[in-house]
């Protein structure tokens, strides 16, 4: 960037400096107090010192809105933009991106993430914690699950995550609400029930700890050594809602599929507490629950019939 | 240089003339299926004729009319953001051609699912389309998907239909199984449309 910028055009909102070769975004960026949208696609950005230190705290860090950095040569998301406080969009698509870092979240005003066209592997549970994303786009990364956290996103209405290498997807990604585009294709989906067979019975701790739980055994701090406490606490409740117990390290993967009209078949990855207990969640059209399930199949239908419609709109 | 007997061939040097020359063909009886694509190839993309239509949506591709061409035709501008794509559909037995305006487009081709069809749907060709090209489907010759491949670059495709129609199948690629949608437009004649 020419020094001397932000003297000519000290009101400057728009610089888009994409297709011109650029190695680095120099502190000249800094002094630009009126920036909004800045798009550099298309460049030689990617090395060490490609984007100023001090991006946050500089004026930018509050004026930036848009920044597009496709078609570059990122491997990792660059630590300087995190502190763009009001950026709203971000585009890294055509990198060269292996993860995603979980101070993601720090970008609090963030609406759309375009990350396609890496190499990402796994997603952080950390990108749950932008709470006005709309737009998340993951396609054609190296995907291989989606942290059931992602549900939490609760202003999501786009969800792009074909071509990565899913298997299956969280039960809870029947809780997104307000989502009316979702694309799985080119993923390895299973269509066919597979039954884990790697269960591995829980331990006689995690049975003694289960038992503590359930049955609302008394300890306090000073009755335990301070691992076993803190392992107490880690206990998670078995996501089947007629069922009260909790676990720990073992639980049973278990494939449930949704069927939306028998048109259309999701792989939902479920966790219980044991192979006995199953949960009425998924089973929007499958039979394996009684008649007299009240609100927890009300809501799955709901909620199946909501991603229906997003699945085949 | 001799004309070719059976078709004329025409050069558009503007998108009105273009559908101008629409107008005048679809008004026969017959029309060359060969004259329609080289016409629409023969038009040079020029953005300044149709920016006004080309009206992105952040989540998706849209649809916008261009003109009803008298019933007999329908001319839209398709916009795609990065990654956009469409689902894999039919036509509805019309006739469809798709140019190319700015950007690319991958197409690609399958073959109509067994009636009992219970398996992955199988991909017959893909092409990526550059810029200016235009090509043509019809249910005949199969199904297919759309999309922009691009991670950097937004496309714009001139796409006409004929007859008009305003629905048809989506099918999932996994199982052969099809679905009916309503199509919408998100613009009509260079105007949002309100839904």
């Amino acid at each position: 960037l020419p020094p001397g910028l932000s003297q000519w055009f000290p009101a400057l909102e728009v610089l888009d400096v994409s297709g011109t070769g650029l190695a680095e975004l120099g502190a000249e960026l800094l002094a630009l107090p009126r920036l909004h949208t800045l798009l550099a696609k298309n460049n030689r950005l990617g090395g060490p010192g490609s984007l100023p230190k001090g991006l946050g705290q500089a004026p930018l860090g509050r004026s930036l809105r848009v920044l597009n950095l496709s078609g570059n040569r990122f491997a990792e998301v660059p630590p300087a933009l995190l502190g763009l406080r009001g950026l709203q969009s971000l585009s890294l698509g055509g990198n060269r991106l292996h993860g995603i870092p979980p101070d993601i979240q720090e970008l609090r005003s963030l609406e759309f993430l375009y990350l396609g066209g890496n190499f990402i592997t796994s997603i952080p549970p950390e990108l749950a914690n932008l709470p006005s994303l709309s737009y998340l786009v993951l396609c054609d990364n190296k995907i291989q699950s989606i942290p059931p956290q992602l549900a939490q996103l609760h202003s999501l209405r786009s969800l792009s995550l074909h071509n990565n290498l899913l298997t299956y997807l969280p039960r809870e990604i029947l809780n997104l609400v307000h989502l009316e585009e979702l694309s799985l294709r080119g993923n390895p989906l299973v269509v066919r029930f597979v039954r884990d067979l790697t269960y591995n019975p829980p331990s006689l701790q995690e049975l003694a700890g289960r038992t503590v739980k359930t049955r609302n055994v008394p300890y306090a701090p000073s009755d335990l050594p301070e691992n076993l406490v803190r392992y107490l606490s880690l206990a998670s409740n078995c996501p089947n809602p007629k069922c009260g117990g909790v676990y720990f390290d073992s639980c049973v993967r278990q494939i449930k599929f949704v069927d939306f009209c028998g048109k259309y078949r999701l792989p939902l990855m479920h966790y219980l507490c044991s192979p006995e207990c199953s949960s009425p969640c998924s089973s929007a059209s499958q039979s394996s629950t009684s008649q007299s399930e009240s609100d927890s199949e009300d809501e799955a239908s709901v909620a199946a019939r909501r991603m229906q419609k997003v699945l085949l709109g | 240089e001799q004309q070719p007997v059976q078709t004329e061939t025409w050069k558009a040097r503007s998108l009105e003339e273009l559908i101008r020359i629409l107008h005048r063909i679809f008004a026969e009886d017959k029309v060359s299926v060969e004259e329609v694509q080289e016409l629409m190839e023969s038009y040079e993309s020029n953005p300044e004729e149709w920016l006004q239509y080309a009206k992105f949506d952040q989540y998706r591709y849209t649809r916008n009319l261009v003109d009803s061409g008298n019933g007999k035709f329908n001319l839209m501008i398709l916009c795609w953001g990065e990654g956009h794509g469409s689902s894999i559909h039919d036509h509805t037995d019309s006739h469809c051609f798709m140019k190319i305006l700015q950007g690319n487009l991958k197409e690609t081709l399958f073959e109509w699912p067994e009636k009992k069809g219970n398996g992955e749907m199988t991909k017959k060709s893909e092409r990526v389309l550059r810029e200016n090209q235009c090509a043509y489907i019809n249910d005949s010759i199969g199904l297919h998907r759309v999309e922009n491949i691009s991670h950097t670059e937004p496309a714009v495709s001139l796409h006409l239909y004929s007859p008009p129609f305003d629905s048809c199948n989506t099918f999932d690629q996994r199982t052969g199984h099809k679905h009916k949608v309503k199509m919408t437009f998100y613009s009509q004649f260079g105007e949002r449309t309100v839904c």
